[in-house]
């Protein structure tokens, strides 16, 4: 039985933990995008850009962040 | 090309993120139950007593590994790499998945080798099902990486979905590998040639349900994950056109005195 239990508590906590820091990752990445939204300008907003740069795309469309930007991996 | 126009993702409405949460309370609930009735409800098995209680988690996180992540992963690759269909999306879910899938991977290797010290004697084995599942680790961590190499972003999510075709390919032989090869491992219980599940009762039941709970625990950590992605991008174009005004704004004047 012991066996069966490490397995469960080894596979759960690795689970638990990425889930964790999937949570955490998301909480900053939002707080930062709220921020970066407050400090500029609201014609300078991602959104308002002339190049179209801002929110992330939903299906069939095309977002282009530019190379070397903090793009998703 | 069409881009957005700053309004959120899908993904990012409020009720979007109320969707999310209540995926994974439900997911959280799920594994909950599947836990209590692996490790309390269900008998031993006749042959091999309670070390069976790890069949109820470890089909279900390689399902999620092998079927579910990198199956959805191979096919948003298809797709971005389809010209009619070819969108960003598609790169950011290939790699949400993958991403979620290593995870997994890496779950069932080690639930697997657990179960495999007191059955066969060995943390480890080179057999052709283990082995397999660990090349397939080996070739999404190489995907996580190319990844990570600074480039375009259709360059990147080109060779990406290339990558992730090839390493998919690994996929079918983990599958078949039990049939294809004398292996230590155990054939199929359920998705069998005959379609003949070869469990029955409660523990049929507790498989079933650890295979919902797990995919529902995929489905969360994906839109998690994709979620992470889009946050990722808006904040790195936007801080890069910022970035950018700032430049030009310090520069024009300097510029101007140059000339001059």
């Amino acid at each position: 039985m012991g066996y069966v239990v490490a397995g469960y508590v080894i596979v759960l906590s690795l689970l638990f933990l990425y889930g964790v820091q999937l949570v955490w990752r998301r909480r900053r990445l939002t707080r930062a995008v709220e921020r970066f939204e407050l400090l500029a300008t609201p014609g300078d907003r991602p959104g308002d850009l002339p190049s179209g740069r801002g929110a992330a795309p939903g299906p069939g469309q095309d977002a282009q962040p530019r190379a070397g930007s903090a793009g998703s991996r | 090309m069409s881009v957005h126009q700053g309004r959120p993702s899908p993904l990012q409405s409020s009720r979007a993120r109320w969707t999310v949460r209540v995926i994974g309370i439900t997911a959280a609930v799920a594994t909950a139950a599947t836990v209590w009735l692996a490790l309390w409800v269900t008998p031993p098995d006749v042959t091999q007593g309670d070390l069976v209680r790890l069949v109820y988690l470890h089909p279900g996180v390689a399902w999620v590994a092998l079927y579910l992540a990198f199956g959805l992963a191979a096919g948003a690759s298809l797709l971005y790499l389809w010209p009619r269909t070819r969108s960003l999306f598609w790169d950011r879910l290939a790699a949400a998945a993958v991403e979620v899938g290593v995870v997994f991977n890496v779950c069932t290797l080690v639930s697997g080798s657990i179960w495999g010290k007191p059955t066969w004697g060995v943390w480890w084995a080179w057999d052709a099902r283990l082995t397999s599942t660990a090349v397939l680790l080996v070739l999404f961590l190489g995907y996580l990486a190319l990844r990570r190499v600074p480039a375009e972003p259709e360059a990147r999510a080109r060779r990406s979905a290339f990558v992730c075709l090839l390493a998919a390919v690994d996929v079918p032989i983990v599958h078949f590998s039990v049939l294809w090869w004398r292996t230590l491992h155990q054939g199929a219980t359920v998705l069998n040639p005959d379609l003949t599940p070869t469990i029955h009762g409660s523990m049929a039941w507790t498989l079933l349900l650890g295979f919902v709970a797990l995919t529902l625990v995929f489905v969360w950590m994906l839109l998690v994950r994709y979620q992470i992605g889009a946050l990722e991008d808006r904040l790195g174009s936007g801080e890069l056109d910022m970035a950018l005004r700032q430049r030009q704004a310090e520069g024009a004047p300097e510029d101007e005195d140059e000339a001059a």
